[in-house]
């Protein structure tokens, strides 16, 4: 009874609320998602990727102000250069680079950055015994890598020491990659997570507990990861001297993306990320400060902005600050090609022409998504703003009159349709809206519900007539949204819809080889235009991204390839310090 | 008792046996391939071949349930598959906050409730058991979901009596954590507790022997503690003793509402992404612990009630 006593006590005396440093340059993030560990090979979504940027770096980045997005040098001193032949790329890297401080190297100092090392990082991403995630970078690109990874399958351990042709170490700083084929997205591959470089020493010392003991060259240091609600990252302090940009798109000095431009980065000395589920704690954190930047979700978007979407009076005079971005994606219904009802091209047109986009634009969007007219989202080459798809456009007529023409008047004889999705209200709401567009055609919709592992399963194993689902960009080149029609890549592979075209492959194949030019930006749009009357899927949405911060949040800029951000974002602590009473 | 003791733990074995072969049924057999979840959108279908093959689901099916047999029995479940690290470090990882949680808000509600029911069972018919039922009633209608929601919106964030979400280790540096999931996890638990104890003790209430003991003249209060209390421990601990093995598994919408990285948000997180080791290792340990508690609660009637002979 005393302990009772005790702890209820223990409870009203103590449960205060913690408050948060109002006077130290530190950052609060949030990650909506439980981080899969700290390797770079395995950081296939998003959030893996931002809490990888961190830690470890690679060749290349995107220009954290630049849109459309700007590859430019990281660990590379520049960009690479590149034979006439477009096979072999030269890199030089950046001399002085030091590995963070570990256990791993001798007397626990971090020794400097080498060519090797790379090659030893690109050789892990493809060793078959680690199953990386993000092997498809390299698969078939890189001269004898794919030999050398059969090989390594056969064997107990992988022999990490044998020659590539592909990979050649020049010199402590010099590297060569010779490639199989022309792949001008190579250079966006080496600016993702997964092929961030790694010391052997520190894979080699901590084994399969790698993940969990971060050792990179980034800006910030992790000296062990675990898996909790709560990573907390302090400032590198032997990061090599590197500064904000002092260059930005239009507009962005107003916004004052440039007040810290020249100036050292990283610019905070520590980041706490809280790994948070559920929406309201995130929503209810922010509104009190605990969190400085939120990116919204529905939910959220509703609380915070009005039906126009701009921010709410009660924010804005907190002095939040509502950055809204366009994303590199797409969101769609696919058809599974394969299944026979769907060969035939007029009815996937009367099924598009039958979805009210408007309609689920407002509903679901608020208006905010640009409707897709095909496959290539904006902001990348090879998307048209002028271009108008036939059959987007809402018309049951016309609908009507394909269907027929296809054998189905009025709907009749066409078999019930099941559309899977994820476990999701809105998903379920925006599948049922789909539904009852189909009924005044009379094809008749019934929703899939499913786990993601259920859904992922249906369609890699083609056991769906239809399924919902939304891609981003792995990197700004439209192959990577062309991509997922292109046979080679049906399923298992990426190409869900198990879309094929001979003519729309044969194009694809003459595009992606191309250099980013005039020529294949022509080629890219032709290609979009044959998609987008094909109808391979129902196309939806490109969806725009709403973020919040706090006032004193500076440099905070939408990336879709964010992953290098955190360095590049500052506090202002006295705005801080001034606005402490408000909340 | 010791031989019986030492029978029920023996029964573990054939009761592991089941688990392992329902599990392995459920996972190797019935479930989808998990490859293309873990190998992520851009998977190709060698790569999945090859993950097939390393995590063993090419191997012939009765060897697959050996390995499962193999993990049951030696409580080495491996690493994880989506987080790579070592399922007994997760699991001792995730504990600590599930069980901060759990334990006192169990003890708490159940002592609580225990009291609350003798209370009504005093003024049994009275307008204040009417009221308490009522109440009970009232609160189990409401689902935990509002719960969680408006105490956290009211209390944490209007009032800011209390952390909105999140977890520290350490006494007393999780109490301002816990302290509001444990107060909705008392209150959830009170409506179910209160009129199952309150049903079981008037149950004894109108038993002869109760009759006796006032004709004898001692007080009702006496009658409650001494005698029903006591006759009526029997349902309760089958009641109580049973909920433990659910602690361990933590609170699944608490946890994630309130962000705490215990287990109930780890084996959630296990399920979306297939990740059948972890999967696994809860099941066998959910029913380990299950055969165990109720081996505790058989038992704890020896002592409640000394004619319960344990043969």
């Amino acid at each position: 009874m005393k302990s009772l006593v005790i702890f209820i006590l223990a409870i009203v005396f103590i449960g205060c609320t913690k408050e948060h440093q109002f006077d130290a340059r530190e950052l609060h993030l949030i990650s909506p998602e439980k981080i899969a560990g700290l390797d770079p090979i395995h950081a296939s979504d998003r959030y893996s990727g931002l809490e990888v940027g961190k830690v470890y770096e690679g060749l290349f980045e995107f220009h954290p102000l630049k849109r459309p997005y700007e590859l430019m040098p990281n660990l590379a001193e520049a960009l690479p250069q590149v034979a006439k032949d477009g096979l072999t790329y030269t890199f030089k890297i950046k001399e002085g680079v030091l590995f963070h401080d570990s256990p791993a190297f001798p007397e626990g100092k971090g020794r400097e950055l080498e060519a090797r090392d790379f090659i030893y990082s690109f050789k892990r991403l493809a060793d078959p015994k680690l199953s990386a995630k993000g092997w498809w970078l390299f698969d078939g690109k890189v001269k004898g890598l794919n030999e050398w990874r059969e090989k390594s399958s056969k064997e107990e351990t992988t022999d990490y020491s044998a020659e590539i042709e592909g990979f050649k170490v020049t010199g402590k700083y010099t590297f060569q990659i010779k490639l199989v084929k022309p792949y001008p997205q190579f250079l966006y591959a080496l600016a993702m997570p997964y092929s961030y470089v790694v010391a052997q020493e520190a894979v080699t010392h901590f084994g399969p507990e790698f993940l969990n003991h971060p050792v990179g060259t980034g800006p910030f240091i992790l000296p062990k990861y675990e898996q909790s609600n709560k990573i907390v990252y302090t400032k590198n302090p032997n990061f090599r001297v590197k500064f904000y940009p002092s260059e930005g798109e239009e507009g962005d000095e107003k916004l004052g993306l440039l007040s810290d431009a020249g100036k050292k980065i990283p610019l905070v000395d520590r980041i706490t990320v809280y790994v948070i589920v559920e929406s309201q704690p995130k929503w209810l954190g922010f509104q009190k400060a605990k969190f400085d930047v939120i990116e919204l979700d529905e939910t959220q978007a509703d609380q915070a902005l009005t039906e126009e979407r701009v921010i709410k009076p009660e924010f804005r005079n907190l002095g939040m600050r509502l950055v809204s971005s366009p994303q590199i994606d797409i969101s769609f219904f696919a058809f599974n090609n394969e299944d026979k009802i769907f060969k035939d091209v007029r009815v996937r047109q009367a099924m598009s022409l039958a979805y009210d986009r408007k309609e689920a634009n407002k509903l679901f969007q608020k208006g905010t998504g640009v409707i897709a007219q095909s496959i290539i989202p904006p902001g990348l080459a090879g998307y048209e703003s002028e271009f108008k798809n036939p059959y987007v456009a809402f018309d049951v007529e016309q609908a009507k009159k394909l269907l027929s023409e296809a054998g189905y008047p009025e709907g009749k004889g066409f078999p019930e349709v099941t559309v899977q999705t994820r476990n999701e209200t809105i998903a379920r709401h925006q599948i049922e809206f789909f539904a009852k567009c189909m009924e005044k055609i009379g094809i008749k919709v019934q929703v899939g519900m499913n786990t993601w592992p259920e859904l992922i399963n249906k369609v890699s194993k083609k056991q769906h007539q239809m399924y919902t689902m939304a891609w981003g960009a792995d990197y700004p080149d439209a192959e990577n949204f062309l991509g997922l029609v292109y046979c080679p890549n049906k399923a298992p592979g990426s190409n869900g819809s198990n879309y094929c075209n001979p003519e729309v492959d044969k194009m694809f194949e003459e595009a992606v080889i191309l250099q980013d030019g005039e020529e294949r930006t022509a080629k890219y749009k032709a290609l979009n235009e044959k998609i987008a009357l094909e109808v391979p899927w129902i196309f939806g949405f490109h969806r725009t991204k709403f973020s919040l911060t706090q006032a004193w949040v500076k440099n905070y800029k939408f990336m879709e390839f964010n992953h290098n951000q955190a360095q590049y974002l500052n506090v202002d602590f006295e705005v801080k310090k001034e606005l402490r009473k408000k909340f | 008792m010791t031989n019986y003791i030492i029978r029920r733990l023996l029964y573990l074995i054939p009761v592991l046996l089941g688990v392992s072969f329902l599990i392995f049924l459920l996972f190797n057999v019935v479930a989808g391939d998990p490859t293309a979840v873990l190998l992520g959108k851009n998977a190709t279908a060698r790569q999945m071949e090859e993950l097939r093959e390393q995590l063993g689901l090419n191997k012939p099916l009765f060897m697959q349930y050996l390995d499962v047999v193999k993990s049951a029995f030696t409580f080495d479940f491996g690493r994880s598959w989506a987080t790579k690290q070592e399922i007994t470090y997760m699991l001792k990882q995730g504990a600590y906050p599930s069980l901060t949680l759990t334990i006192p808000a169990f003890v708490i509600s159940t002592v609580l409730s225990l009291f609350i029911s003798l209370f009504v069972a005093y003024y049994r018919g009275k307008g204040i058991d009417l009221f308490i039922r009522f109440l009970c009633i009232a609160g189990m209608s409401v689902s935990a979901l509002a719960y969680i929601l408006g105490f956290q919106w009211l209390f944490a964030y209007k009032l800011g009596w209390f952390e909105i979400s999140g977890f520290e280790y350490g006494f007393p540096e999780f109490l301002p954590y816990i302290a509001l999931p444990a107060i909705i996890w008392i209150i959830l638990s009170l409506g179910p507790d209160v009129r199952f104890f309150r049903t079981v003790i008037l149950d004894e209430i109108y038993q002869d022997y109760v009759r006796t003991a006032r004709a004898k003249g001692l007080g009702e209060m006496t009658i409650l503690l001494k005698h029903v209390l006591r006759n009526a421990m029997i349902p309760i601990i089958t009641y109580t003793v049973i909920q433990i093995p659910f602690l361990i598994l933590g609170a699944l919408l608490l946890e994630n509402f309130f962000g705490i990285p215990g287990i109930g948000g780890m084996t959630l997180n296990a399920l979306n992404n297939s990740d059948f080791p972890v999967i696994k290792a809860m099941a066998i340990l959910s029913s380990v612990v299950y055969i165990i508690f109720s081996l505790v609660s058989d038992i704890l009637y020896t002592i409640a009630d000394p004619r319960v002979k344990l043969k």
